[in-house]
């Protein structure tokens, strides 16, 4: 078959809109049930239609030309194809339109193909029929399309860590290999967040402490000119769009210099203590303390919330290390994309869930995990109350699973693991101590399996419950009772130390980041990912990225894998130096906009913002930039004010008239 | 030079555009000064005798409240267009169908039978119906006949201009009229007021929140609104942003949040759907049970909700019942 | 009340890019037949579906209206869809107390996968409105001009 000419009527003004309709055959996928010729003819009658064509396969070489040629010829400004759908050949027909010099947002397709002929073989005259509807809607719409210029944005090339603990680490140490600069902002004076504090991992059998862990990458980070680090600092403004972000960081004033010796004299003489949360406040520090041995930045610090400011550490350091007027500074970075590894807080049990805080024999596994540490307060001896414990109660899912009134109801999957550990620690450093594990779940998963099973070999003893245990303190005596679900029994175990396993919750200043960098948290307050499987390292705003618990619970080594993951999605923004957005964005015509806010309101990008107009009246703008094209502003628009671009009223609507207008 | 002339009159019509009218005050006298008023029956006595006599066209602006429900109206409206140089539709029911427009939500005969035979203050147990002609003592009487459906004027005659409101504002009234007596005349089609919905002009639009997020709707009677703060962020719907601006937002500021009367913007092809859409979007329920559950609860009433004076623009019918 | 003979409704769809229009090629590639009653018109989300054009394509003569999007939670543009959700529940009982019978407007979750869905969807929705017969809108006499 070849491609045929229909007479054309003499040339038209150019201001005109004029339409060119081609209709493939796809071989004898169309043409087998759709009459073409009768198509192509209804097509040419058509208002605004100066050329219908036909060819056997639009897509190849010959039929590309036909269009391109065409588009010359009869001075065509919009094109509508009638062929496969869009997804499938839009980009090779969005090409010839701009090598005829048309731009390429003025094309329409329209899927014959899929939409009639393979579904409508049965019944020839219906399916040309509905191919004559089809290309009327086509035309229609075609009529109304504007030409469009894709969107450029620049990029500035360096990336913004927000969270210097494990994944975060992890994500600088990445970006900063691939050659970009990275600026890290840590809210603690030192980097490595709770994975240093975590005494020993189990890593497939293999001991590590977290510690050293958070040290393999300090080692790295810390002479690698591409990384900046900024403790003690907070991110206090964020401007910008994906791409190009102005980032105003405050660093608080930490009062001991970079002469400091760590010879300790200041902290002898201070006269103020206070509940040490680097061991999660199980042993005291003074208001100026080294957070801990092997921390990095290695300096003192003076806690302004409790330092008295008597000046005693002043006069006795012979560094003169100390200034207690050092103030706050301001410092503005630009970066191209943001990633954020803000981490989590430990569930902190109110006082009396479970005895916690009425007996010093009741501590949470964090507390734990620092007792049995080497570097511990008690050098990894576990002595509770000045004796060592000989009953140790474990219970497990605090604070999860809907177990108390306060809890969350997610599992936070790392504690079964985390407990078992210390459990079997326990039972090999002190083989007559006696170790219950209270639990709800056993969710050892996936390799740590075998944890459960070497922790029942070393005789340590489940208890299941489905009613949440009580835990009472009379004085010094602390008892557990547990309804045993599987025995059915009701046991009182007396114990020396109860250890409440806790899982993990958003950090407490969530809604401050979330309203800072315009991420969006989930129904548990942990920060959102885009689409848990599609997009699992990206929030839903444009060049912001997640990584580690930020997003909910996760072991060290899940949380190490995302911030590899997140800094490779940065990177690959990073890379470039411009990006390219598609045009389909929502616009705003300004005399319409009433500045209601329903736009700003509904769009789940966060792309649409209220400003002041020289009147003092407010009017929305839309950033091209953060728009995805979906439309709902559009739909909602109660001035019809705000359009999407490729679907706006005027395209859509004559698209349904259409429908009828047989 | 002589006075423009000026007619004025009311169709299917509560008598509050006249009111509205009366309402310019000192501003009356200057527009009874400034214009020869040839025709306003409900003011002075003027029969149909005197329009028919004059010349087409000889009225330079004729002023028509009210919808178009009977007979009669039907034909004074297309006597005045022939008399008139100049039509204007003034307030929501010449303009949108108004309040008696929601009439249309029923067929013909279901209204006749309610009010004449089914109404709970009626007795009328022979169902007497009005007739078309009745003659006594030798006399025929006639009555209009009362149409299928209410129109807005512009689905009757060529209308000109349109003044909304329910009624307009004395203020806008005022402006409309001056302008077009000046000799400043708009496109053909021009709707006087603002070119922006309400909250352009709303007092409390800067109260609103960043978000407006409604965890559940409020009808007006269950909640004393806080006078200070955007009623639709309170929870309670007000149709300012889907309402063409112009009206002083006097219903804000007396407590009450808008009720649509002004119309839609240009280029919303309707009012109603597009006030059900923004109140969907920004209300904060995800799971469809709840939902429908809260819609229930509230009596959710979308005709009168949303399309309180627009039911009869055209844009939405209802569907015949079996027998029309 | 039933139709008269030979009456073919038409359904005009409104199609979510990422999820139902990709049901809807399936629908082709697996050479799926289905009735020629649906005109579809796509859009990037449900989420774009303005009850506008719902009432708009009723007016012009539509028989029946399908509005389609991706599940809930899948939507590619986060929640477009739960906008759909609450806007055409509220449609519902619009078109309902417009004597509009409910078979006729319907909204549906068809994910990119469900081809099968979409045919049994519109299958089914054809059969029930080609039962009800043609939408007799109640119409207005003509508009008279310059009289």
């Amino acid at each position: 078959m070849s491609s045929e000419e229909v007479e054309m009527e003499g040339a038209c003004p150019t201001d005109e809109i004029r339409i060119g309709v081609y209709v493939c055959h796809c071989g004898l996928n169309i043409a087998g049930v759709i009459n073409v010729k009768e198509v192509v003819q209804y097509a040419q009658n058509l208002p605004n239609v100066v050329s219908a064509k036909e060819y056997i396969f639009m897509c190849s070489a010959p039929g590309q030309d036909l269009i391109r040629e065409d588009i010359k010829k009869c001075k065509l400004n919009r094109v509508v194809i009638a062929a496969c759908g869009p997804e499938m050949h839009e980009p090779t027909f969005r090409a010839v339109l701009e090598e005829a010099g048309l731009n390429p947002y003025l094309l329409e397709m329209v899927s014959i193909r899929e939409g009639s002929s393979w579904v409508h073989y049965d019944n020839p005259e219906a399916a040309t029929e509905k191919a004559k509807d089809m290309i009327r809607m086509a035309v229609a719409r075609a009529r109304n399309l504007e030409p469009l210029e894709k969107m450029r944005g620049e990029v500035k090339q360096q990336a913004l860590v927000v969270g210097g603990g494990i994944a975060g680490l992890t994500s600088a140490l990445d970006l900063a290999e691939r050659g970009f600069e990275v600026h890290i902002v840590e809210k603690r004076p030192v980097l490595g967040g709770h994975a240093a504090r975590m005494g020993q991992l189990n890593v497939e059998g293999r001991k590590i402490a977290g510690k050293d862990l958070v040290n393999y990458l300090v080692e790295k980070i810390k002479d690698n000119p591409n990384i900046h680090i900024y403790t003690n600092a907070e991110v206090s403004k964020v401007d910008g769009s994906i791409g190009n972000f102005t980032i105003k960081v405050k660093i608080k004033p930490r009062y001991v210099n970079n002469k400091c010796t760590l010879c300790n004299k200041c902290v002898e003489v201070c006269p103020v203590t206070a509940p040490n949360e680097y061991e999660y406040g199980i042993s005291e520090r003074k208001a100026i303390f080294l957070p801990f041995d092997g921390a990095y930045p290695s300096q003192y610090i003076i806690d302004p919330e409790t330092c008295t400011f008597c000046g005693k550490c002043v006069e006795v350091c012979p560094e003169n290390a100390i200034n207690l007027d050092e103030k706050e500074k301001e410092i503005t970075i630009e970066v191209g994309g943001i990633i954020l590894a803000t981490g989590h807080d430990p569930y902190e049990p109110p006082i009396g869930e479970y005895g916690y805080g009425l007996s010093p024999k009741v501590i949470t596994l964090h507390q734990l995990k620092r007792l049995l540490s080497e570097d511990g307060p008690t050098k990894g001896e576990l002595i509770i109350d000045g004796k060592r414990p000989k009953n140790i109660v474990f219970i497990s899912c605090v604070g999860s699973l809907g177990t108390t009134p306060n809890a969350n109801q997610y599992c936070s999957r790392m504690c079964c693991s985390a407990s078992l550990i210390e459990a079997l620690h326990i039972r090999e450093k002190y083989p007559d101590a006696q170790v219950f594990f209270v639990h709800k779940d056993v969710r050892t998963y996936g390799k740590d399996e075998s944890l459960y099973w070497k922790a029942i070999d070393n005789l340590v003893k489940f208890v299941r419950f489905e009613e949440s245990p009580k835990v009472t303190v009379d004085k010094d005596e602390v008892k557990v009772e547990v309804k045993e679900s599987t025995i059915q029994e009701r046991l009182v175990i007396p114990a020396d130390l109860v250890v409440l396993v806790t899982g993990m919750v958003p950090p407490k200043e969530i809604e401050n980041l979330r309203s800072l960098f315009k991420v969006g948290c989930g129904g548990d307050g942990f920060l959102k990912e885009a689409h848990l499987k599609l997009n699992p390292v990206e929030s839903l705003t444009g060049g912001i990225y997640l990584a580690g618990t930020a997003t909910g619970p996760k072991s060290i080594a899940e949380s190490i894998v995302a911030g590899s993951a997140a800094a490779a999605k940065a990177a690959s923004l990073l890379s470039k130096d411009t990006i390219e957005v598609e045009p389909i964005v929502a616009v705003v015509d300004e005399d319409k906009c009433s500045g209601c806010g329903i736009c700003v309101s509904i769009c789940p990008y966060g792309a649409i913002s209220l400003e002041k107009r020289e009147d003092g009246t407010r009017v929305s703008k839309v950033d091209p930039m953060l728009c995805q094209g979906c439309g709902t502003c559009g739909a909602a628009c109660p001035s019809a004010a705000i359009q999407q671009n490729s679907y706006k009223d005027k395209q859509i609507i004559p698209q349904i008239l259409a429908v009828f207008e047989r | 030079m002589s006075k423009p002339k000026v007619a004025l009159y009311w169709c299917a019509s509560c008598g509050g555009c006249e009111e509205a009218t009366v309402d310019l005050t000192e501003r009356l006298f200057d527009l009874i000064e400034a214009v020869d008023i040839v025709f306003w029956p409900i003011a002075m006595d003027f029969k149909r005798e005197d329009l028919e006599k004059m010349e087409d066209g000889s009225i330079d602006i004729a002023i028509i409240n009210g919808g178009i429900r009977l007979e009669e109206h039907e034909e004074m409206v297309k006597l005045l267009r022939r008399k008139s140089k100049i039509v204007i539709a003034y307030g929501s029911c010449a303009h949108l169908g108004g309040i008696p427009g929601l009439a249309n939500a029923y067929p013909r005969e279901e209204i006749l039978k309610f009010a004449y035979e089914e109404a709970p203050t009626v007795i009328n147990p022979d169902k007497v119906r009005p007739m078309k002609k009745v003659t006594i003592d030798g006399m025929e009487f006639e009555l209009p006949e009362f149409l299928e459906y209410l129109k807005p004027l512009d689905e009757v005659i060529d209308v000109d201009y349109y003044i909304p409101g329910c009624p307009p504002t004395p203020d806008l009234t005022w402006e409309a009229i001056s302008k077009l007596l000046s000799g400043e005349i708009p496109p053909k089609g021009h709707v006087f007021g603002s070119d922006k919905s309400l909250c352009h002009e709303c007092p409390l639009n800067e109260t609103k929140p960043d978000e407006i997020r409604l965890e559940e709707l409020k009808r007006p009677h269950q909640v004393i609104l806080d006078r200070s703060k955007c009623y639709l962020a309170q929870g309670v719907l007000c149709m300012g942003p889907v309402t063409r601006g112009g009206c002083e937002a006097l219903c804000i500021k007396g407590g009450m949040p808008c009720t649509g009367c002004f119309g839609p913007l240009d280029g919303v092809y309707n009012q109603g759907a597009k006030a059900l859409s923004f109140l969907a979007s920004v209300i904060d329920i995800e799971d469809e049970e709840k939902y429908r559950e809260m819609l229930e609860k509230l009596g959710f009433d979308p005709i009168g909700w949303f399309f309180r004076y627009s039911l009869a623009k055209g844009m939405i019918y209802r569907k015949k019942r079996d027998g029309e | 009340m039933s139709d008269g003979d030979g009456f073919e409704p038409t359904i005009v769809v409104f199609a979510c890019h990422w999820c139902t229009y990709q049901a809807i090629n399936l629908a082709g590639t697996s050479r799926m037949k289905y009735p020629p009653n649906v005109r579809v018109i796509r859009v990037m989300c449900s989420g774009r579906v303005d009850p506008q054009f719902v009432i708009e394509a009723f007016k012009n003569g539509a028989d029946g209206v399908l509005v389609a999007g991706c599940h809930p939670g899948d939507c590619h543009y986060v929640n477009g869809n739960m906008k759909t959700m609450r806007r055409t529940v509220m449609l519902e009982k619009l078109l309902q107390d417009m004597g509009i019978e409910k078979e006729r407007f319907r909204r549906e979750w068809i994910s990119a996968a469900e081809a099968k869905k979409w045919v049994e969807v519109v299958t089914e929705m054809v059969e029930q409105v080609r039962k009800l017969g043609p939408l007799k809108l109640a119409e207005k006499r003509e508009v008279v001009m310059n009289e």
